[in-house]
């Protein structure tokens, strides 16, 4: 199973190999005559149950501040690191995810700085081994491909937040010590809206494997751009690094602002200096936090506290074979069970707005959904009542998938009514209105019969009764049709839709017909 | 820095004495953090060592007053003056062996990873272990079989398997005494003596302890050879710049904010930056040697200085170990394991190896406590105090057992210890060789 996925991907790899450094120069008509290039970190918080270090629960935003620390996320004396599996579980499974490779030994280090919401002194993170490296993502909208650096495990700090007019700093302990990763691409984007593709389809993928809930207004993701400017066939320019960016528009305006005013300066003979900038929302402006020489020494050393992390090749492959589906295996999948690129993608689509749960637990959505239902039916039959009848049926009352109160056998037992010719394909449009409307667990077919929308009664046994009472009724015509006259079975069968009131299906009261008039008399 | 705190919950060694039954009858002073050979840094005062020579009739206060060693003197001082039976301590470079030693008491620093380091104040991860101070070497076992237990709160504590492997190497090798060549309860036990361990700064007046416990052995059976520990030298350098850099790295927390002494900037000062808003703390907070080791090991880890200073302290940490390797009969079942090769953990022993060092605790007897009322020479005295940590410092950087067991007085009068040190892991062996000392010189 891991042999065919590692393939797989591998094949859907080469394919882009090396396109980065072939793609040529477009002129982008916002700035002409200049190249830009963009490289973006990402921080992703690990949804995990648990803390990185600490077996204290990892903080909604709801939660009251200081509610969820430990000693240990407070840093207090005599505490100690333990590394908790399930974060290194979906680090594992984001590495997969991004093709990267996982590292057989990893390690953690400390980077040492003062800051009033980092308790001990410094962060844990993996500055010296990280837990994979190399790594691909291929764009959603293009046929770019992004390198990935190295994918590294750390600890994220708490949160501060300074009231200016009464001079005090309010320190919330909730979020330190939560596990992070951080993601590095090499500086493989061209444009920001490329720099906005490849932030949305990573946030897809870490929704996809469970790893990360990807929310950027959340905090729970968050980005660190590089951007420089060059005349095209000249070296990269000096990159300015644009720090804690919480949306994909707002990064996108950024980076805008930021290769304008690089140009500006280039073009008035100056140059850009190698410096942090901050991000002003209301201005549209960056601005400078600090300068090169200002960068601080971080101290990093390794922490005399924690083992080295080993992860074999076995330990990849179990947490491969449990992981959830990568999506494009999920889009091959589903057209190959002949649904069109439309279908799959919608299936898809909506996919993504499924709740993702804590250590990798992904809430249903609607693939799983399709899969349960297609079981042993009609995929593209499937696909139609869900796409069309149901999906358009919640979009009338504004409600998402998630909100669907009809179960997979509802569904299931209503398309085998219409396929079957129970029921008409109008009357079970009727029928999954009205579980939807009254948020029902009732199966189809007893709505059906009780709303009498049933084009045979379900009960066998009347059709029966119904011929026997036609050739009862007519004992002449039915001596005739015994012999083969076809016309006077048509009048049999008549009698049947005349005492049936039109419920009765005619094929089968005309083959149970001739059936009972074949039977030897009793 | 942390007077009026108090910890909101109890150690594991804490724990698992109170559940044994133990009562905890006390906290005894230390140099603050651990850091210190002659327990003189102190908020408390320094601890005077409760040592009195058999017939000496000298009023208390009219005594000579010696220092009691550091860090863990004030253990040290309650086990010998009688206030307990046993006592805990932590042992980062030998602050619990050199006090035993100055002190004339039984002080073990058990094998790195067996007993848990929850709940201990961190100096430097890597090399503070939880010691153990008792009368006799069958109280200290006593307490250490209490409290040698894995703990997962701890992520270097060593796992169950592996102190059952390295237990059954140990106990192979022990089986072997008295069946060896010659003859005697100790045949077949090999104590090797290193000749490092007899620096310049040795006071050769403690040598003849040492000697009566090197013949008592050999009248036993056991056969001393010399041995070579050639990286001895530079172990004292290391082991300052690798304990340092992770000291610096552990009182970052210290900073007057979750918990602890707060010192509040003074009106008008500079708050801008947060390092700014915390120095007011730490500079009040901390005392003199913890400030000295905050910078030198601050120093080591900065950028320009990293390679010089802290990897190649680490190399030559990992030189002293495989120095020891070399030297010992049984491998350690740390490295066995690290390199998947558990075979030779359990294999055939090696032939040439001993089976524990023997070397003097300490270069001298404990020495007096610095008058108060004498400024100068300040610096020396530092040094000096760095000095007396050089015999114990190896066996720390390489994770062994050591015991120090008293060997008898000096010259001048006082408690000359010797130290047992073992291979990883036989923390056993070690203890039993620790009562043959004490069997000797009684």
């Amino acid at each position: 199973m891991q042999v065919r996925t590692t393939a797989c991907l591998f094949s859907r790899f080469t394919r882009y190999r090396g396109a980065h450094t072939l793609r040529g120069h477009r002129e982008d008509p916002r700035w002409p005559g200049w190249a830009v290039v963009v490289g973006i970190e990402v921080h992703a918080q690990i949804k995990s149950r648990q803390k990185l270090f600490s077996n204290m629960l990892t903080p909604e935003p709801s939660d009251s501040p200081n509610s969820l620390v430990s000693p240990y996320d407070a840093a207090f004396p005599g505490t100690l690191p333990r590394l908790n599996p399930k974060c290194v579980e979906l680090g594992v499974r984001t590495a997969i995810a991004l093709n990267a490779e996982v590292q057989p030994r990893s390690a953690f280090d400390r980077k040492h700085y003062f800051y009033s919401d980092l308790p001990s002194g410094y962060q844990i993170t993996q500055h010296y081994a990280p837990i994979a490296t190399g790594g691909r993502l291929p764009l959603s909208n293009s046929d770019t491909v992004v390198r990935i650096t190295q994918i590294q495990l750390e600890q994220d700090t708490g949160k501060s937040t300074t009231d200016a007019r009464r001079r005090t700093t309010t320190i919330d302990l909730n979020r330190a010590g939560t596990g992070l990763m951080e993601i590095v691409s090499e500086p493989d984007l061209r444009s920001p809206e490329e720099a906005g593709d490849y932030v949305r389809t990573l946030q897809a993928l870490l929704r996809s494997v469970g790893s990360s809930d990807g929310n950027m207004e959340q905090g729970s993701f968050r980005c660190d751009v590089n951007v420089s400017v060059h005349r095209p066939g000249s070296p990269h320019g000096t990159r300015c690094e644009i720090k804690n960016l919480n949306s994909v528009k707002f990064m996108m305006v950024a980076i805008t602002c930021e290769v304008l005013r690089q140009i500006k300066l280039l073009e008035g003979g100056l140059s850009v200096p190698q410096e942090t900038r901050g991000f002003n929302e209301d201005s549209a402006e960056t601005y400078a936090l600090r300068s090169k020489e200002d960068a601080p020494d971080y101290r990093y050393m390794p922490d005399p506290n924690l083992p080295p992390l080993l992860l074999d090749k076995a330990f990849v492959s179990s947490i491969s074979s449990r992981m959830p589906e990568l999506p494009h295996v999920t889009r091959a999948r589903l057209m190959s069970r002949g649904l069109s690129e439309r279908d799959a993608d919608v299936l898809m689509a909506i996919d993504m707005g499924r709740e993702v749960g804590y250590d990798g637990v992904l809430g249903q959505g609607a693939v799983s959904y399709f899969d349960v239902v297609s079981e042993r039916r009609d995929p593209k039959v499937v696909v139609n009542w869900i796409t069309h009848e149901l999906l358009g049926q919640l979009a009338v009352r504004h409600e998402t998938f998630k909100e669907n109160t009809m179960t997979t056998e509802q569904l299931g037992e209503l398309i085998d009514l219409v396929q079957s010719g129970k029921i008409t394909g109008t009357s079970g449009k009727t029928i999954l209105r009205n579980i939807l409307t009254s948020r029902s667990h009732v199966m189809p077919s007893e709505l059906a019969s009780e709303l009498s929308l049933f084009t045979l009664p379900e009960n066998g046994d009347e059709l029966e009764k119904w011929c026997l009472n036609a050739i009862e009724a007519l004992p002449e015509q039915a001596i005739a049709a015994r012999k083969g006259n076809t016309n006077v079975l048509n009048r049999l069968v008549g009698h049947v839709m005349k005492t049936s009131r039109g419920r009765a299906d005619a094929k089968a009261a005309r083959s149970l017909l001739q059936k009972l008039l074949n039977q030897p008399e009793p | 820095m942390l007077e009026n705190f108090s910890s909101p919950y109890d150690a594991t060694v804490v724990r698992l004495l109170t559940e044994a039954g133990a009562q905890i009858v006390g906290k005894a002073n230390c140099d603050e953090f651990g850091m210190g050979s002659l327990n003189t840094y102190s908020i408390h005062g320094p601890v005077v060592n409760p040592h009195q020579a058999l017939n000496s009739t000298v009023p208390w206060t009219e005594r000579e007053r010696r220092s009691a060693g550091g860090s863990s003197g004030g253990s040290a001082a309650a086990v010998r003056a009688g206030l307990c039976d046993t006592a805990l301590g932590t042992d980062t470079g030998g602050s619990v062996r050199l006090p035993a030693s100055y002190c004339g008491v039984v002080g073990l620093k058990p094998s790195y990873g067996l007993i848990s380091r929850w709940g201990v104040v961190s100096f430097a991860d890597s090399l503070d272990c939880v010691g153990i101070l008792g009368k006799s070497v069958s109280s200290v076992e006593r307490v250490f079989g209490v409290v040698s237990k894995y703990d997962p709160k701890d992520p270097t504590a060593a796992t169950i398997e592996t102190r059952q492997k390295a237990s059954r190497a140990c106990i192979q090798s022990m089986d072997l005494w008295g069946c060896g060549e010659g003859s005697g309860p100790l045949s077949g036990l090999k104590i090797g003596v290193p000749q490092e361990y007899f620096p310049a700064e040795l006071n050769d007046k403690i040598l003849t302890p040492l000697r009566t416990v090197l013949d008592g052995l050999k009248s036993r059976g056991a056969t001393i050879v010399s041995v070579n520990l050639p990286s001895t030298p530079y172990a004292l350098s290391a082991y300052y710049v690798i304990a340092s850099a992770e000291a610096s790295s552990n009182l970052a927390r210290y900073d007057g904010i979750q918990y602890g002494l707060r010192v509040d900037p003074p009106p008008g000062s500079d708050t801008r930056k947060v390092s700014t808003v915390y120095s007011h703390t730490r500079s009040k907070g901390f005392g003199p040697e913890v400030q000295r080791r905050i910078l030198l090991g601050s120093y080591a880890l900065s950028a320009d200085a990293f390679d010089n200073y802290f990897l190649q302290a680490q190399k030559v940490r990992s030189l002293i170990r495989s120095d020891f390797d070399r030297v010992f009969k049984i491998s350690s079942p740390l490295t066995a394991t690290l390199r998947g090769d558990i075979s030779t953990a359990h294999g055939p022993a090696k032939t040439l190896g001993v089976d524990v060092l023997l070397h003097p605790s300490a270069i001298r007897t404990a020495p007096l406590l610095p008058n108060p009322d004498t400024t100068g020479s300040k610096e020396s005295n530092d040094l000096d105090a760095y000095v007396q940590d050089v015999l114990t410092v190896p066996a720390s950087l390489a994770g062994l057992p050591a015991m120090s067991v008293p060997a008898g007085l000096g010259e001048d009068g006082w408690p000359v210890g010797v130290s047992v040190v073992g291979q990883w892991g036989c923390d056993e062996m070690v203890m039993s060789v620790g009562k043959v000392v004490e069997d000797v010189t009684s």
